[in-house]
């Protein structure tokens, strides 16, 4: 940074044709100029980004100007073009190198074009657009799309995740020519609400409690004011989010088949519809590009704004009409980057002209970089034929939206870009594709091994320690600020049972118009990938998709979305456990037959303390959609009945690690289980049959807290007690007692069954582990586990149920 | 062939039940016309039965929720709504729309403030029908589940006495069965003495199927199990318009 009172290195090196913009003269400065250059103008690019930039430019015999240097910034910023997923990595695990050409394209991409190839007609679109669209029926698609909004949340929680779901909905409107947002998911990771303050090494951090509360009120603040219910969701809670709180947010959305494909053509206007550009949000994706630090709470302020659900509100039900009376060619929403990545996208085949003159501000006085690259919030961009303007405007009047016309496309390849009558920007975005190939190194050496699992003498007091745990207890009081019905479709809702109070595995959307319904979930194990990624991205994959097929979902008509967070990317051991969670999640969608059909990455999440760095650990958060063929398919994680049997699908391993078990009991690096990808689907196929046969009551998964924690969260319905005996429990030979109650190896489901289908059901598990398990009663309103004559657990469910109803409601 | 009435669903900046409202209305026979307020003039209200006001946020509801709303309308169309209620119309306000109602004076003073909770809160509720001949209600028992989805749903009246009023008159046509966010004499919706303005917190749109309750084994005393009691909440409506016309 440079002193107040000598020249900036801008000021140096700066000419200014206007008061307006500058053009820069970088072509004869050396790399650490450039660098130095590069930060003063916060662009967030690399020594080599800026040598490949002035060499473009050398090429073109030309000095670029501050406007054209803020858009490449953007365009390369990783935010935008994922440059860590596209690198060369050299990776080393257990002392073996190999070389991966794009994680992206090796692992996402590539695996999933293998499943589109063998689901013709399922995705229709991927990767390409603002989201991934899926075949709902023969006249409607669905879409699915998750981004996260990490570092403006750890700044201002409220705001933060406030823009965040704004920023995904827009997405969604944006995403063919227009999406109906239909439902929203929101995932946080945070420091545990009871972190004592002296644990928190710096200064200047919110609490976990403050950005708890903010984001909550955030996403609750905007899902409910645009009308559109968040029906699903989960909350991690980890000291190592404590100064990087993560917050992701998706939102789904519904769409005639017929509007997906969307072109520019030559002629077209281009105009913007919603909120008016102004000084806030300026340089937010290349600030969630960088690391934070205590200075950031201070200095980054600028790039988070307030968002405005009402304005936004206005502007969807602008274009969703515009939609349907078939007037719009191209949109896109306006995220990071603003006019400068919406009209880039827009314009980058086509080329045309933008004329910064027409934009509408909020405050007078902007230069040409900050109308450009402004990322205020609520706006759309939408490319129409000149001869649709007039039915447009009449739109804009009805729901009081602002239309402005900013430029015309015209077929040139060129972005042109001018203001006050001077061109500040003129880019052949062909030409700017290629960002350099970041070259990596990861390393990642196997951390786990056998470890003797506990005595349990007490398994009941296990049980109950494990009911006040932050990971396992009920998130009702969250879930009740979000209003998770609004559009009169959510059937299955995010709280179930007779009492409507327990917990709810995937949730399920009616679809206006179809026969057919959509189910959502989420699945995340950062707990898993501490110490073996790999079984984190096996892990997550599988669990999400266990979600969706216990709610009735058609396990062939599953896609699903990754979303990564870590922190240092140029550590070598951070990046290996990335690469290895990418394999996990890969091999797991490979073989479920579950693409991947949208994704995003969030990197330097690390915080300087005073104890030094601390990165969170690498997250991976797996959001899915799957389609449920019938009303009738629709199935809840809830007890129905007091007369029926309960049976578990899968198998149970001995391995500890990962769970919250272990986290509690403090054993280190236990083995973490594996999955067994394939006999886990056959599984789930059977599964499928035996829905579609009417033969399930209620499925629930079992995940965080193990048998135990499921059985009891299935019977918190309210509808009986249960009688289980764990004597038939398919397990490996040396599975522990508290594997076997509290162990969370993935694949598993616990089934209810009426008492004259289980021999039907347990006649479609042959060969697959399956077990009757025991079951409901009216006589009591305990749960007893017993195993053989001896009596594990014998709990009053009413008791559980008050110890995981209150676990968080003190807190929030 | 019958002719179907018509309602008009008023939508203002930041209402965002229409869709499922004008679903629930042309389920039970109604021909709907969502009419945005920008466009809202009284002419429009020509030839209709019914007007709703649907939930939501009308225009963020950052200043006392329904407030701009009812200014908007009052500047629009004046006291157009009450004539149109004179003349036989009826006026159901959803949430939002209830909160509009109170502030335009077309039901019974009162103000729905912060809930007790200072929350919002999404649950379901059960009701009780205190008004079992209103237009409304004709057709739902005695008690009943709606689920209610608001901040601000906690009906104050000047005084204690005006509340427990609007019991023995008549006019606190449901009430909570529980205490759910605070309201004076638990009252969860309220009728003029016309019968025909209506105003209720809950959300009748979003129970029409019986796969809309929480519980999947919930079934309808009704003459048609499949369905929600939001649907014969519409239906009641749909036959007091269709008999009076």
């Amino acid at each position: 940074m440079s002193d107040s009172s000598t020249l900036s290195i801008l000021d140096q090196i700066a000419e200014a044709p206007a008061d307006h913009y500058r053009v820069l003269k970088i072509s004869d400065l050396d790399g650490d100029r450039l660098l130095e250059l590069s930060k003063f103008m916060k662009l967030s690019l690399s020594r080599e980004d800026m040598l490949a930039i002035q060499e473009i430019y050398r090429g073109w015999e030309r000095e670029p100007t501050d406007v054209e240097l803020e858009v490449i910034a953007q365009t390369w910023s990783e935010h935008c073009k994922h440059r860590i997923f596209g690198a060369t990595i050299t990776h080393e695990i257990n002392g073996e190198t190999e070389t991966v050409d794009s994680l992206f394209k090796t692992y996402i991409r590539d695996v999933s074009q293998r499943i589109f190839e063998k689901k013709p007609g399922f995705v229709l679109s991927a990767f390409h657009d603002n989201a991934g669209f899926i075949t709902l029926d023969e006249n409607l698609a669905v879409c699915l799309k998750a981004e996260t909004h990490n570092h403006p949340s750890a700044i201002e929680p409220y705001a933060g995740a406030n823009t965040g779901l704004g920023g995904v909905i827009r997405d969604i409107l944006g995403a063919g020519k227009g999406a109906k947002p239909i439902g929203s998911l929101d995932v946080f990771c945070f420091g545990a609400p009871d972190t004592s303050m002296d644990h928190i090494k710096a200064t200047d951090v919110i609490h976990p409690l403050g950005v708890m509360r903010g984001v909550v009120r955030g996403v609750r603040d905007y899902g409910n004011r645009m009308g559109i219910p968040t029906i699903s969701g989960a909350i991690q809670f980890d000291d190592s989010y404590i100064y990087n709180p993560l917050v992701f947010c998706g939102t789904a959305g519904v769409i005639p088949i017929k509007d997906i494909d969307k072109k520019v053509e030559p002629g077209m206007k281009v105009i913007s519809v919603g909120g008016r550009t102004g000084r806030d949000g300026l340089h937010g994706a290349t600030f969630s590009s960088a690391a934070l630090d205590t200075e950031s709470h201070e200095s980054d302020q600028q790039a988070v704004q307030i968002g405005n659900p009402i304005e936004e509100k206005k502007a969807a039900d602008f274009v969703l009409a515009a939609r349907d009376k078939g007037l719009i060619g191209f949109i896109t929403d306006c995220g990071a980057g603003g006019y400068s990545s919406a009209a880039g996208e827009m314009l980058e085949e086509c080329g045309g002209v933008i004329d910064l003159d027409q934009v509408k501000l909020k405050e007078p006085g902007l230069v040409s970089w900050e109308v450009f690259i402004s990322e205020s919030q609520e706006r759309m961009v939408l490319a129409v034929n000149e001869s649709a303007l007039p039915e447009l405007r009449k739109l804009a009047d009805l729901y009081e939206t602002e239309l402005t016309e900013l430029g015309t496309a015209d077929g040139s390849g060129i972005l042109k870009v001018t203001h006050h009558g001077n061109t500040v920007c003129q880019l052949d975005c062909s030409k700017l594709h290629d960002a350099p190939v970041r070259k990596l190194k990861a390393r990642w050496e196997k951390k786990t091994g056998p470890v003797d699992a506990p005595i349990l003498t007490k398994p009941g007091e296990e049980l109950k320690d494990l009911f006040t745990d932050f990971a396992i207890v009920s998130r009702e009081p969250i879930i009740r600020e979000y209003d998770h019905e609004v559009q009169g479709n959510t059937v299955l809702k995010p709280l179930a049972g007779a009492s409507g109070d327990a917990p709810q595995d995937a949730s399920v959307l009616r679809i206006s118009g179809s026969k057919r319904l959509m189910s959502m979930s989420v699945a995340i194990l950062p707990e898993w990938g501490k110490t073996d990624p790999y079984a984190m991205g096996a892990a997550c994959v599988d669990e999400c998709v266990r979600q969706l097929v216990a709610s009735g979902a058609d396990p062939d008509r599953l896609a699903i979305l990754d979303n990564f967070c870590m922190g240092n990317p140029e550590a070598e051991e951070e990046l290996g456990a990335l690469v290895e969670t990418v394999k996990g999640i890969a091999a797991a969608a490979e073989a479920y037959g579950a693409p991947f059909v949208s994704g995003k990455d969030s990197f330097y999440n690390y915080f300087e303390t005073e104890d030094g760095p601390v990165s969170i650990p690498v997250t991976i958060l797996i959001s899915g959609m799957g389609i449920i063929e019938d009303a009738a398919h629709v199935t809840g994680a809830s007890l129905r009945r007091s007369d029926s049997l309960l049976a578990i699908i899968g198998h149970t391993q001995s391995a500890l690690g990962g769970s919250v078990f272990a986290r509690r009991h403090e054993i280190a690096n236990a083995e973490v289980p594996a999955t067994s990808l394939d006999e886990a689907f056959k599984c789930y196929r059977q599964y499928y049959e035996a829905v579609k046969e009417g033969l399930i009551l209620s499925a629930h998964d079992v995940s965080e807290g193990g048998l135990a924690v499921t059985l009891a969260e299935a019977a918190f319905s309210g509808k009986g007690g249960l009688e289980i005996d764990l004597c038939s429990l398919p397990m490996d030979d040396d599975a522990s007692k508290a594997a076997m109650l509290f162990g969370e190896s993935p694949s598993r489901l616990v089934i209810e069954v009426a008492p004259e289908n289980l021999e039907r059901v347990a006649k479609l598990f042959e060969g697959l582990p399956f077990a009757a398990l025991g079951r409901a009663t009216s006589s009591h309103t305990n749960l007893v586990v017993e195993w053989g004559k001896e009596t594990l657990i014998n709990e009053s469910l009413t008791d559980l149920k008050s110890l995981w109803k209150n676990g968080l409601a003190q807190y929030y | 062939m019958e002719e179907r009435p018509c309602a008009v669903l008023l939508k203002f900046p930041g209402t965002n039940c229409d869709a499922e409202t004008a679903r629930a209305l042309e389920e039970v026979g109604f021909v709907t016309e969502t009419l945005p307020v920008s466009a809202l003039e009284p002419g429009k209200l020509v030839g209709v039965s019914l007007v709703v006001l649907s939930g939501g946020f009308s225009y963020g509801d950052y200043v006392m929720s329904g407030r701009i709303a009812s200014l908007v309308t009052e500047q629009k169309i004046g006291k157009t709504l009450g004539d149109f209620r004179d003349n036989g119309g009826y006026i159901l306000g959803i949430c939002n729309g209830f909160q509009i109602l109170t502030q335009l004076d077309l039901l019974p003073s009162g103000s729905l403030v912060e809930n007790a909770s200072g929350r919002f809160q999404c649950q379901w509720v059960t009701l009780k029908n205190l008004a079992p001949t209103s237009p409304f209600l004709t057709h739902l028992p005695a008690e009943f589940e709606f689920p209610i989805a608001h901040a601000e749903g906690r009906l104050v009246t000047k005084d204690a006495a005006e509340a427990a009023e609007y019991l023995s008159s008549g006019a606190a046509a449901l009430t909570y069965r529980d205490e759910v966010n605070g309201s004076f004499e638990r009252i969860a919706g309220l009728q003029d003495e016309s019968g025909r303005v209506f105003g209720l917190m809950p959300h009748p749109e979003r129970f029409l199927h019986r796969q809309d309750h929480y519980d999947p084994d919930w079934k309808s005393t009704g003459e048609d199990e499949s369905r929600g009691s939001g649907y014969y909440f519409f239906r009641s409506l749909h036959e007091s318009i269709t008999k009076s016309n």
